[in-house]
């Protein structure tokens, strides 16, 4: 799976999306592992306030709300997905887990020259990296692009195109705000990865009428 | 998934939640009602429990048969595909590599992911992209779901019975030495002009003890522009893989 690779946006935008995956590998350090990623939710969860999403890849279908971090910490987990807004919140975060040492393979997504410098600041170095080199084929198909930037944060593209729009028009017509429409959008991603707070952004970049 | 009309209101609400855009209003007897397009759904579920927007429950999914089965393992991140165990509807790529040492130095990852972002694909594609690659002899990455649907290695070419089945997306994997990679690369634009989707492209590097990846250069060479946002293992993971 790499439903986080291909967001899109400026590296502007991109400097508030960053993505920690940590994750088991099978039959080779799976066995002790539920009790270490509970250990690693503990850790998560002393970030809690600055979280933007958080996830275990099991269904969310709370109403857009985040997880339940108090069941995560119990939960039986081989993946654990978080973003961040704050590049020195993953830094905090990623040294603190670091540090306790769980053997734990853990992967950064997001802006590479931003990756190597949280790495070098806590002794990381990049050990192997997944570079996404865009989109091919009939691109004809594709939305425009300020949808695929949203679409393209739950890589699994529950999030349709459609839906997006949709969200637009409603918040056009004082239907819904676009902190709600985000929520909405943000429901339909299971894995706990879509930023909800960049969404929001995004989706006021692309309304004229922008109620609070 | 169906939608049964009797039960139907015709309000529209499920139609922008249709990740490929499969439903429409039909006129009904009395009034409009909403119908799913059986040849577009990928069965990804995403109108159905996902969203829960049906206010009168008239959504639901019939039992699928094969070959029609094996879009929603595709299509619906909550569904695993049959053949693997665990968490996985495809293969844990580098989030561990430094664990299973499934990339080393000197080599490139590449994974195709056809369908995304998005669009979908069909079997027909899925194969022209797995031909135009077999014909190079690059190694397809056999722990990937789409392997047990590949009747031919050395060619690519895809059980019959599936190439008119549409899924959401389908991810080819494969390796092949650094110094084929341009190759590899060159073989994968061309191909990308023969089909009827889209498809995200994956290149996969182990980090050269200065720091630097080889591959990338080659990826320009070949007329790719890798985007400035990656996945970077940060090597945590024990016991760490003894590469030579
Ligand atoms: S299952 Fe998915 S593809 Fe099929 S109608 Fe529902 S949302 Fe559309
Ligand atoms: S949401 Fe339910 S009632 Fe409304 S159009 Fe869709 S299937 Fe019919």
């Amino acid at each position: 799976m790499t439903h986080t690779l291909h967001r899109r946006g400026k590296t502007e935008d991109l400097q508030e999306d960053f993505v920690l995956l940590i994750r088991i590998s099978r039959g080779i350090n799976q066995e002790g592992s539920e009790e270490k990623m509970q250990q690693i939710w503990e850790v998560i969860s002393h970030y809690e306030k600055d979280l933007v999403n958080f996830g275990n890849h099991n269904p969310n279908w709370g109403d857009g709300e985040l997880y339940d971090m108090e069941a995560l910490k119990k939960a039986s987990s081989r993946i654990i997905h978080v973003v961040f807004k704050d590049r020195d919140k993953l830094k905090a975060c990623l040294k603190e887990i670091k540090e306790r040492d769980f053997g734990i393979s853990v992967v950064v997504s997001g802006l590479y020259e931003e990756t190597k410098k949280i790495c070098s600041e806590i002794g990381l170095a990049p050990h192997t990296v997944n570079n996404s080199l865009g989109i091919h084929g009939n691109v004809d198909r594709l939305p425009g692009e300020d949808v695929l930037e949203i679409h393209t944060m739950c890589g699994h593209a529950m999030v349709s195109s459609n839906l997006i729009q949709h969200m637009v028009n409603k918040i056009d017509e004082g239907g819904i705000t676009c902190k709600g429409a985000a929520k909405k959008l943000t429901r339909m991603c299971d894995c706990g990865i879509f930023n909800t707070y960049r969404a929001e952004k995004l989706l006021s970049r692309m309304t004229s009428n922008k109620p609070s | 998934m169906l939608i049964d009309k009797e039960t139907c209101i015709g309000c529209e609400d499920c139609h922008p939640y249709c990740t490929v855009g499969a439903i429409s209003s039909v006129e009904w007897e009395s009034g409009n009602v909403s119908e799913i397009d059986q040849a577009e759904c990928v069965e990804c579920g995403a109108c159905f429990k996902r969203s829960g927007v049906c206010p009168v429950d008239a959504i639901y999914m019939p039992k699928l048969e094969w070959p029609r089965s094996l879009r929603e393992p595709f299509s619906n991140p909550d569904v695993k595909h049959p053949s693997t165990t665990g968490q996985g509807r495809g293969t844990e790529e580098m989030k561990t590599n430094e664990v299973t040492g499934r990339y080393t130095y000197g080599m490139a990852g590449v994974a195709i992911e056809m369908g995304r972002p998005g669009v979908g694909t069909s079997f027909h594609d899925i194969q022209t992209v797995c031909m135009g690659l077999a014909k190079l002899g690059v190694e397809f990455e056999p722990n990937n779901p789409l392997m047990e649907l590949m009747v031919d290695k050395t060619t690519g070419k895809i059980n019959p019975e599936v190439l008119n089945e549409k899924v959401l997306s389908a991810i080819i994997e494969f390796k092949i030495s650094s110094d084929r990679l341009k190759e590899a690369l060159i073989a994968v634009r061309e191909v990308s002009t023969q089909i009827d989707t889209v498809f995200s492209l994956d290149l996969i590097s182990r980090v050269d003890s200065d720091g630097t990846m080889p591959n990338l250069a080659i990826a320009e060479e070949a007329g790719f522009t890798p985007r400035p946002n990656t996945k970077t293992n940060v090597g945590l993971g024990r016991p760490l893989f003894k590469e030579a």
